[in-house]
């Protein structure tokens, strides 16, 4: 029964499970469920374990139950990028009609509702007709949707020198999800910082001394005298060294600093480094890269538990990281790669990880980020991938 | 099936969805654990303490710290204890028996009732993962072994399970497996009307309105960190309510007195006091 709608649930994206499924059949068979209502109900909570795919629970219960067709993929990405623009257009009307170089009069004229439909269907013709950029949407304009154009974009679309539409890019879904359940933001952080603190294993005093404990009782003849001690507590040393050159890193270095100021408290010692690109034999203490050099070489005098966490991410010129005078700053180009230099690090702490804020989908298309691979283990720049890099900084 | 479980509908400060109290419903029938989650304020644990209060079940709470062993939630040995008797001999315990040293931890005194009882595991999220498989496992098979007497705990009835987590990262699937979940919503003005009046019998309707209002549109202050939540909010109408010189019409005029029963953080209040000294300029 209903096993239709348990694959249409699977091929929505829900992620239902066969035993769930079954669940739902005990609770059909003893009589839990006598109308619509109650199996929508049921289903759900018995079904979805995440609030996550409501949405898409609500979209094929109704397109079962109602016949209500399901909503075409383009579509709703389509909806969306209107809906964006139609913020767009609430914000400032006039930029906005400049740009679709329309009326604005004609424009202010129109209904929400009217707008919205308007848009989707300029939308709708950028998609059947794209020809190469010529349209209002693309890279490089000055559209609320492209890249490096002058309107401060609610989509960040990326793509330096490809040719791809704001609607393709928007179609891969790659950033769809950044706000909800993508990388950090700044109010994940406490979030995150519970992760963190597996690291440091609490200490309540909980511990029998054995051997003081006996010799204290027989200092004071027999007596029983139980002495307590905390446990080992393990406060790490961690060194973060941090990527803050170029675009592609600014919008991430302000929560990776945050996140680490956070757990200032939780380490005993947490060193900040900067660095651009790939590490070379030195890194920098200031930001700016320019007043406090600290030459790689006298990690060698750190303890070798600490954690090294790098961030970045290891996208570049291959070139940069092969070759002997690969760095593109001058005063850093010393003979030695920086494939060295990262091995060099990576055998002076042997417990360390690279966070990277690229989505772990895209690492494949960088060689770069392959290389980096072979020499750190690589974790994406989010909750789960924090994680697992904790666990692994754990070992 | 118990037929007391049908008539749960929320208790005396208590107001229930519909909806929700189908799930509790379901999971009780099911004899599954309730995953509830939401954000804070929504009303995740006193849920357990409706159902308790309404089915006349005893209610055990499990508050979840981040240090927290497993075994600290099953059985306590109370080593300590022992070696006092068996020095000092003035208790009437047998220290021969290792029986009187073991002490049952929440889950274990859950499992142990003699009746049905609501068992609250509060903020799973705060353990770590191993913690939680590991509890599920043994809610699944409602007994465990206390090792230093061989003994197996067995639940004499299912306890009803509900457990909260206010993580906004999902739980393992094995653990999400075993559970029913339910996502809380903030409640909407006319539901949060209800549970105003639930706990404000009573109140007047021009005051419940006016702090209603201003209560969504503070939450909606853009860029606040802890948004007020329904606790905040039930505070904030014991203050306004026991305040002699207030009056009605001065929330209409934009006055927000006690703002700082709503905003726990200062950023927050400064924002929020602020967007008011303007609007009355």
């Amino acid at each position: 029964m209903f096993s239709d709608f348990f694959y249409s649930l699977r091929e929505q994206g829900v992620p239902v499970t066969p035993t769930s499924f079954l669940t739902l059949h005990k609770a059909l068979n003893s009589g839990l469920i006598e109308n619509l209502d109650d199996f929508y109900i049921a289903a759900r909570s018995i079904l979805v374990k995440s609030e996550r795919y409501f949405d898409q629970y609500d979209q094929v219960f109704t397109s079962h139950f109602e016949g209500t067709p399901l909503p075409e993929k383009d579509g709703l990405i389509l909806d969306e990028i209107a809906s964006q623009m139609l913020r767009q257009w609430l914000q400032n009307p006039g930029a906005t009609a400049r740009m679709l170089g329309e009326d604005e009069e004609h424009l202010q004229k129109l209904s929400r509702t009217e707008l919205l439909a308007y848009f989707k269907q300029i939308l709708q013709v950028q998609k059947d007709e794209h020809h190469g950029g010529s349209k209002w949407i693309g890279t490089g304009g000055t559209s609320p949707l492209g890249h490096s154009g002058y309107h401060p974009s609610p989509m960040r679309v990326e793509g330096e020198s490809s040719a791809k539409t704001a609607l393709r890019v928007a179609a891969e879904r790659r950033y769809r999800d950044y706000s909800t359940q993508g990388p950090l933001t700044r109010a994940r952080i406490g979030e995150a910082l519970k992760r963190l603190r597996k690291l440091v294993p609490a200490g309540a005093k909980d511990r029998i001394n054995i051997e003081k404990t006996i010799y204290r009782t027989v200092k004071i003849g027999g007596e029983i005298d139980i002495v307590f001690e905390p446990r080992l507590q393990d406060r790490l040393k961690v060194v973060l060294a941090i990527d803050n050159g170029g675009w592609s890193m600014d919008p991430h270095v302000k929560i990776v600093q945050t996140l680490f100021d956070y757990a200032g408290t939780q380490f005993k010692d947490i060193k900040t480094y900067f660095f651009h690109n790939t590490i070379y034999d030195t890194l920098w203490q200031d930001a700016g890269r320019s007043k406090k050099p600290f030459s790689i070489a006298d990690f060698s005098r750190f303890d070798p538990e600490t954690r090294l966490i790098i961030v970045g991410d290891a996208s570049m010129a291959p070139y940069e990281l092969g070759s002997q005078d690969g760095s593109i700053h001058i005063q850093e180009r010393s003979g030695r790669t920086s494939i060295e230099c990262l091995k060099y690090l990576a055998e002076t702490f042997p417990h360390s990880a690279w966070l990277n804020p690229l989505q772990e989908n895209m690492w494949d298309y960088s060689q770069t980020v392959g290389m980096v691979r072979q020499i750190f283990s690589m974790f994406e720049l989010s909750l789960d991938g924090l994680e697992k890099a904790i666990s692994q900084l754990k070992a | 099936m118990n037929d007391n479980i049908a008539d749960f509908s929320g208790g005396r400060t208590y107001v229930l969805d519909n909806e929700l109290a189908r799930i509790v419903h379901i999971s009780m029938a099911l004899e599954m654990p309730l995953l509830l989650k939401g954000e804070p304020g929504t009303g995740k644990t006193m849920l357990a303490h409706a159902i308790a209060e309404n089915l006349n079940m005893e209610l055990i709470v499990l508050n979840v710290k981040s240090s927290m062993k497993l075994i600290d939630a099953l059985y306590q040995y109370d080593t300590l204890t022992r070696l006092n008797d068996s020095r000092f001999g003035d208790s009437n315990r047998d220290v021969s028996n290792i029986n009187e040293y073991i002490r049952m931890g929440k889950i274990g005194q859950a499992f142990s009732a003699a009746q049905r009882v609501v068992l609250l595991i509060d903020e799973i999220d705060k353990a770590d993962t191993d913690f939680q498989d590991d509890m599920l496992d043994i809610l699944d098979q409602m007994q465990f072994d206390i090792i230093e007497t061989d003994i197996t705990v067995q639940a004499k009835v299912r306890p009803v399970i509900i457990i909260t987590s206010n993580a906004k990262k999902d739980l393992s699937d094995p653990f999400l497996g075993r559970c029913n979940f339910h996502h809380i919503a903030f409640p909407d003005p006319k539901m949060m009307r209800q549970i105003i009046a639930v706990h404000f019998p009573g109140l007047d309707e021009n005051l419940a309105q006016g702090a209603i209002a201003t209560f969504y549109k503070l939450r909606d202050v853009e860029g606040i960190e802890k948004r007020p939540a329904t606790r905040e909010l039930i505070n904030w109408l014991r203050a306004l309510a026991s305040d002699p010189d207030f009056k009605t019409d001065r929330l209409v005029e934009e006055e927000v007195p006690y703002l700082g029963v709503l905003f726990k953080k200062s950023p927050d209040y400064k924002k929020a006091a602020s967007i008011y000294s303007q609007a009355r300029k």
